[in-house]
């Protein structure tokens, strides 16, 4: 397997080398976008699915 | 997966689309009277060894010994993954080695899981007063733990079977025959099947948007990663493991390193999944066992632990719902709910990337002349799951037409033949010659109504026959994939790796979003959408 392949000292060197960076606007817009939705469509999937597809 | 280096003809991915369609296709066969993949081995629950093991197919019982079938499934095993192998452009010879001791260990392992003290759901059966009812797909278990064991204390050993522990792959192939046999059942409950399909598809869809946006936050505020850590960890933790890991760091260009190292935690994690989580679906979702599979498939990572825990789930509800409330559920749907939402998650995960891909172009930092294409979408998709609804689809549409009518029928014959008991027993009791006369004449028109009403019925009845022919088969070679699949797993897991300097912070991130975030969130989606969904009860 390909994860075998990296080495520990690698994957210490590649968590101590990472820069901080700062948390931008356009991120909290895409949370807000991705959690926002998913509770819109949530709604609307499980009207969809309790009157189109009943469970039995 | 797409993502491996190409050294062969052919990808795991691809290989396992063809395999699985190579074998659908033999199992056709059945239409023309003959049973292809009879001589496959079936083990079945046992308190005396002799009645162990046997062919799967009836046309092969009394032909040849269950010893003999299970030499023959062994060697017609090897030598087709072995040709497989060679497309992969894989070591043969190291692959023989190893296969040899993967299907053996897994195959001890699947007989002793049938054995009836840990296996029968029914002790008074076996004439035996106590069974452990964990079904005879307690064997996955065994081989899961052997694996395990192998995997991390006999490092040397594991060396010798590498070539042949490819869990990705066998259980891609599991699926791409799963899909027909499930084509099958859903022709006898196809009202059922479109629900759980569509909520399926729903379920996922939620688990991307909320896991995908709360861990990513979580990864980047909580625990400061960077952008280029956070959205590949995001996916490895949220979606669907390796592969999603893999696929969300190539959409936004990160250093492959990155979603190399998630998808090791995600593969050790995956594991440790897999041995808690159907137990506690057994113990807290046994009288909502669709739920329980769903729950498998949004919360296990990678694919073959997702399918295994789903395989499991199955198993221990079923039995424990036929211990405890007399119920009987139908095996494979609890199955096809882990199934179903697992699928959808692997064809949404190139949706996913391309999109990633996109909003990180257009909206949060694009490399210097990246393109996003929608190419990738078909370069990402993952191909086996075309082998399990091509499979699906077919054997849709050939037992569709006829599965309800012999159901109905069935149904028809078992009220008739309640109904001739209750006058036999009227019969037997009386001594009034009238009455033995009307009794005798209610008994003949009712066993003419019976022979009458399969008369009716007679060409589907032929082709449902040739469809479970086929099927049977099918199903019987999906297990040994499934259960060499749980041992690979086990095997090619190292624990170790949890302890290795560094890696710390990432399995922090990982543990507390998957135990403190995703099992709980996916659950609840599961409920959400499958409650009150219950599988074809059989009894």
């Amino acid at each position: 397997m390909t994860n075998q392949e990296v080495k520990t000292e690698e994957i210490a060197r590649e968590i101590e080398t990472m820069q901080y960076e700062e948390w931008l606007p356009v991120e909290s817009k895409l949370v807000k976008w991705c959690v926002g939705l998913g509770i819109i469509l949530l709604i609307i999937l499980i009207w969809i699915s309790y009157t189109f597809f009943p469970a039995q | 997966m797409a993502e491996k280096e190409k050294k062969g003809l052919l990808n795991e991915d691809w290989l396992a689309f063809w395999l699985a369609i190579l074998i659908v296709v033999v199992s056709l066969f059945s239409f023309v009277g003959i049973d292809p993949l009879g001589w496959v081995i079936k083990v079945s629950e046992w308190l005396s060894f002799d009645k162990a093991l046997a062919p799967v197919g009836k046309a092969y019982k009394g032909v040849i010994s269950g010893g003999f079938s299970l030499v023959l499934t062994y060697v017609i095993l090897t030598i087709i993954l072995a040709i497989g192998v060679s497309l992969l452009g894989g070591n043969v010879k190291r692959f023989i080695i190893g296969f040899f001791f993967v299907y053996w260990l897994s195959m001890i392992c699947w007989v002793i899981g049938h054995y009836a003290y840990l296996a029968s759901t029914d002790p008074a059966k076996h004439n035996i007063t106590w069974s452990l009812k964990l079904t005879g797909e307690g064997g996955y278990i065994l081989a899961l733990i052997l694996g395990l064991i192998i995997g991390n204390f006999f490092r040397g050993f594991v060396s010798y079977l590498e070539e042949a522990l490819k869990p990705e792959f066998y259980i891609k192939t599991a699926i791409g025959l799963m899909g027909a046999v499930l084509g099958l059942k859903s022709a006898s409950a196809f009202g059922l099947a479109s629900a759980v399909l569509f909520r399926g598809l729903c379920a996922i869809i939620e688990a991307y948007l909320i896991y995908w946006g709360l861990i990513y936050f979580i990864a980047r505020r909580w625990f400061k990663f960077s952008k280029e850590w956070a959205a590949p960890l995001a996916a490895g933790i949220s979606i669907c493991g390796v592969s999603a890991a893999i696929a969300a760091g190539g959409a936004i260009r990160a250093r492959p390193v990155v979603p190399i190292m998630v998808a090791s935690l995600v593969v050790i994690f995956a594991v440790v999944e897999l041995v808690i989580l159907p137990f506690l679906a057994r113990a807290f979702l046994w009288q909502e066992p669709m739920v329980a599979g769903a729950w498998m498939g949004l919360a296990v990572k990678t694919d073959g632990a997702a399918f295994a825990a789903g395989a499991i789930t199955d198993a221990l509800i079923r039995g424990k719902t036929e211990a405890l409330a007399g119920i009987k559920y139908e095996p494979g749907w609890i199955l096809m709910a882990t199934a179903t939402t697992k699928l959808f998650i692997d064809i949404f995960i190139s949706i996913w990337a391309f999109l990633l891909a996109y909003i990180w172009c257009a909206y949060i930092e694009c490399k210097p002349g990246e393109k996003v294409s929608a190419k990738e979408i078909w370069q990402r998709f993952p191909k086996f799951v075309l082998a399990y609804a091509l499979g699906f689809v077919v054997f849709l549409l050939i037992s569709a037409p006829h599965a309800p009518k012999v159901q109905a029928v069935d149904a028809k014959v078992k009220q008739i033949e309640a109904r001739i008991k209750i006058l036999e027993q009227q019969l037997n009791a009386t001594t009034d010659p009238s009455q033995i006369a009307k009794l005798t004449q209610q008994i003949s028109e009712q066993k003419a109504l019976i022979q009458t009403s399969k008369e009716e019925i007679k060409d589907s009845a032929k082709v449902i026959s040739q469809t479970k022919v086929a099927t049977s088969g099918l199903d019987a070679l999906r297990q040994i994939f499934f259960l060499i699949t749980f041992f690979a797993i086990g095997a090619v897991s190292n624990f170790r790796k949890l302890w290795a300097e560094g890696i710390g912070k990432l399995a922090i991130v990982y543990f507390v979003s998957l135990f403190g975030f995703i099992i709980w969130i996916g659950l609840l989606i599961s409920y959400i959408f499958f409650k009150g969904v219950k599988p074809p009860i059989i009894q």
